[in-house]
């Protein structure tokens, strides 16, 4: 690596002084309007002409659609009433905004309390993860930790073990303990930094604190702070951006998360969101079964998703700039 | 320093480093270790549930020859179509990936618009959201029922493997709706190559196209292995996987012995992306 971009420097002093020579040459001849033309459509560099700035545009814009489509179907048919559903002309546009629906959708969800419930559970996993995974993801990065090797290989299982395998013991585990039907069995396991996706988290981390330069620590050692002062006073500081996309994915992908309810908390009467919603598809699914499917139905697993997803959008509206950057700065990976 | 003290420090580092760790290697015995050696020791025995709990008796590796050699609607079945799914997915979910992190590099207007919607499928697509959302027929390509193109491929290919490319390309926008974390990844890895090695390839007469090839991917490398683990990964446990699916509803020890075999192909999986990759930075480095 190091050879290649010794060779790219000289390489890059000759062509250089031969660029700067190329220029004059070309500025004298008479058809110099004709370059000016060609650069200001291929671009001088090739990626800063015209034409390359219109195929950018087109493959965002095409991908755009295709992300944004749904969501704008989604909201547009939410907030249709029966007559326009039946009408053929409605296509996209919806005469009148009902807000029926959304109104059905809030009292099958149960909305306040599963919202609560979903809050409860995103925002205490994420804020554990955040914590417990930034603690062995710096072990796992720069502390002396015995049997390292193995205890990594261990990390990695767990990153591609499926939940399915382990659910069921671990659901005997619950039962045994009577935490089935509470929120616990899907905190705790947080607290140890493991649970949804929890070994990703810690990858994460570590990646983020080994590009960290030594020398902070090394200075802080020296002036004596303890491994824990060091870990919860430099290290932890400047690990912001790390903390904001662990806790943002971890956050969304809680709230999102289905399984992990489905099995831990089957028998409460009001599960959380994202169980709520998947009871109402699959009512809706029962229901298309005996009297065929029927178009009144859409706008109501509109609203009901429209519901769900919601909250983590105005999480991420908020979060949005540093996120972005956070994870522009190494946050995800190395 | 004499020697003593010198071992007591190197001692100390070693405590202090376990004490880190212990949180998170505690939760692993007990939520991931135990339940893993748990369903393993079930997947040789048959299990009862009766009122009073679960009863069980070893059968040995029954479970196993019936999953691999009697019963073909155990696995196979479901298996064989996934993996020619995958085989098509995950090239086609990185390629994508690569192309919108690389263009969303670029500097220009509305950036940042644009870079807020290739977010909301790392929002939206995990769970029952995204299936929610296309059911309504959404994913599928205009330009299919048009050309008829489904006819023209299973005119011209075997049944086995022009099913799941007719699925691959009816199901096309679902596929892109799973690569929002696999962008997030390229991203943040585009972002360690230097400009300068960029402008030195400028000054000396390479366009961007050779730019891509002889500076972008190369550099790329690792995170393309990453994405293809993740996406291996993610696609492998994805609760609506259709052996995830019907492992659900089949009995523990059975379940358990599925479940392991599952584990394994998973395994093997990852190792021959690892091998390929690990051949393929070392034909790269000798040709450097």
């Amino acid at each position: 690596m190091d050879k290649m971009l010794a060779k790219i420097g000289l390489r890059t002093k000759r062509a250089d002084i031969s660029a700067r020579l190329g220029t004059k040459l070309e500025l004298s001849a008479d058809l110099s309007w004709l370059s000016k033309v060609r650069y200001s459509i291929f671009g001088r560099e090739a990626d800063k002409g015209l034409l390359f700035k219109l195929f950018i545009y087109v493959i965002l814009i095409d991908a755009a659609y295709i992300y944004l489509k749904p969501v704008l179907h989604m909201v547009t048919s939410m907030v249709k009433d029966g007559a326009d559903l039946l009408d053929p002309s409605v296509n996209w546009i919806p005469r009148v905004v009902y807000f029926g629906n959304l109104q059905d959708a809030w009292a099958w969800l149960q909305y306040p309390k599963a919202f609560g419930l979903s809050m409860l559970l995103s925002v205490s996993v994420a804020l554990l993860q955040t914590c417990s995974c930034a603690i062995a993801g710096y072990a796992f990065a720069r502390l002396k930790v015995p049997f390292k090797p193995v205890l990594f290989f261990f990390l990695l299982i767990t990153f591609i073990v499926p939940l399915q395998l382990t659910i069921l013991p671990n659901l005997v585990f619950a039962r045994v303990l009577g935490v089935l039907d509470t929120v616990l069995p899907i905190i705790v396991p947080a607290l140890f930094g493991l649970g949804l996706k929890g070994a990703l988290f810690i990858i994460i981390y570590r990646q983020f604190f080994s590009t960290q330069p030594k020398e902070l620590e090394e200075a802080a050692r020296i002036d004596g702070a303890s491994v824990y002062k060091v870990f919860f006073r430099v290290m932890m500081p400047l690990a912001k951006p790390a903390i904001l996309v662990v806790f943002l994915f971890s956050f969304v992908w809680t709230w999102n998360d289905f399984y992990l309810p489905s099995m831990y908390l089957a028998n409460t009467e009001t599960p959380p969101l994202s169980l709520g919603i998947s009871r109402i598809a699959s009512m809706i699914r029962a229901q298309a079964e005996i009297s065929g499917p029927s178009i009144f139905t859409e706008p109501i697993s509109m609203a009901t998703t429209f519901l769900m997803i919601l909250p983590p959008i105005i999480l991420y509206a908020f979060a949005q700039r540093w996120f972005i950057e956070g994870v522009e700065r190494t946050g995800i990976v190395e | 320093m004499n020697k003593a003290t010198k071992l007591r420090a190197s001692m100390m580092e070693y405590v202090e480093g376990t004490i880190f760790i212990a949180p998170w290697f505690i939760g692993f015995v007990l939520f991931m270790g135990f339940p893993l050696g748990f369903s393993l020791y079930m997947s040789f025995r048959k299990v009862n549930v009766v009122a009073t709990g679960m009863t069980s008796s070893y059968v040995g590796l029954k479970h196993y020859k019936d999953i691999l050699l009697e019963d073909g609607s155990l696995l196979y079945n479901d298996l064989i179509p996934f993996l020619q799914k995958t085989l098509f997915m995950v090239p086609v979910i990185v390629i994508f990936a690569l192309l919108i992190a690389i263009v969303l590099n670029q500097r220009f207007a509305g950036r940042s618009l644009f870079r807020a919607i290739f977010f909301l499928p790392v929002i939206l697509s995990t769970g029952q959201v995204v299936s929610e959302l296309l059911t309504q027929g959404e994913g599928a390509l205009g330009f299919m029922s048009k050309y008829n193109v489904s006819g023209l491929i299973s005119g011209n290919l075997p049944a086995t493997w022009a099913t799941p490319l007719i699925w691959i390309l009816d199901s096309f926008v679902l596929i892109l709706w799973y690569s929002g974390v696999q962008i997030l990844i390229f991203l943040g890895g585009r972002q360690t190559i230097s400009n300068s090695a960029y402008e030195a390839a400028r000054i000396d007469g390479a366009g961007p196209w050779a730019a891509f090839w002889k500076i972008t991917l190369p550099a790329m490398t690792p995170f393309i292995f990453l994405n293809m683990i993740y996406t291996v990964v993610d696609l492998f446990t994805f609760p609506t996987n259709p052996i995830i699916m019907r492992v659900r509803d089949s009995e523990y020890g059975q379940f358990s012995a599925l479940i392991w075999l599952y584990f394994i192909i998973i395994g093997i999986f990852l190792i021959i992306i690892f091998i390929l990759f690990s051949r393929a930075t070392k034909s790269q480095r000798m040709v450097a």
